[in-house]
């Protein structure tokens, strides 16, 4: 981790910046994927017909967005660090289906948000080491 | 899940870390003050985005297909292949600290879809 920008160039701050971009893509894509279901055409694997929803082309933006940012992170932090720190996102869907669409998460689910969470801690406690010494 | 299934499943996984990799590399190349005209920044970048948009596509044919919430689960192995390839491949330092956070993040993914 070397000299890197602070403020909006901040890698941190582009990290949790390209986090929620996948979030709001991911969403978007499920919406438009199944709006344009269609199993029987015979080019469904390539998912190429779910481009007629425009959901998937605001999701496209957003990757767009977060891929920027994304490499951005890459330039700064190791991706044994940022990879796993990315995977946040994999307890905010079903955190923002909770909190936002009043979905009901059940005990095991709540564990395995509890494991990533502890698994989190674990990686992003020797960043706060390394950014002590900086 | 059929074995049509799995294999696509499988490649999107693949191109989506292969993608991961490659996109490092390129950017680590631009640190060490090689130029953002290197060819070999650019070729990396090229095969980096090219891996990305295999990836999306047979992502976008699995949703038509199954559950978002079936797919993740496959999703939280990344974070175990790609520290470990990144350890192998980037030679990036790996603690026992980051493995066990790595494994902690894949089994909560996979106990958080499977619910």
């Amino acid at each position: 981790m070397r000299d890197r920008p602070s403020g909006f160039g901040n890698p941190w701050l582009q990290l949790v910046l390209s986090v929620m971009c996948v979030l709001v893509s991911e969403l978007l894509l499920k919406r438009g994927a199944s709006e344009t279901a269609d199993p029987a055409s015979e080019w469904s694997w390539t998912g190429i017909n779910s481009l007629a929803s425009p959901l998937v082309w605001w999701a496209i933006i957003l990757i767009i967005i977060s891929f920027i940012s994304w490499l951005y992170v890459l330039k700064y932090i190791p991706l044994t660090i940022a990879f796993p720190l990315s995977r946040v996102v994999d307890i905010l869907v079903p955190l923002s289906c909770w909190i936002f669409l009043g979905e009901v998460i059940s005990a095991r689910r709540w564990c395995g948000i509890g494991l990533v969470v502890v698994g989190l801690a674990l990686v992003a406690k020797p960043i706060a080491r390394i950014e002590e010494r900086l | 899940m059929t074995l049509l299934s799995l294999f696509f499943i499988v490649a999107s996984l693949l191109s989506f870390v292969g993608a991961q990799l490659v996109l490092k590399r390129a950017m680590e190349s631009t640190i060490q003050s090689i130029g953002l005209r290197s060819l070999r920044f650019i070729s990396r970048m090229a095969a980096g985005i090219a891996l990305m948009t295999i990836s999306f596509f047979l992502t976008l044919g699995l949703l038509q297909r199954f559950d978002l919430s079936y797919l993740y689960p496959f999703q939280g192995l990344s974070v175990i292949i790609i520290t470990l390839l990144a350890a192998v491949i980037l030679k990036e330092k790996l603690t026992m600290q980051l493995t066990i956070g790595g494994v902690l993040i894949s089994a909560g993914i996979v106990l958080v879809s499977l619910s």
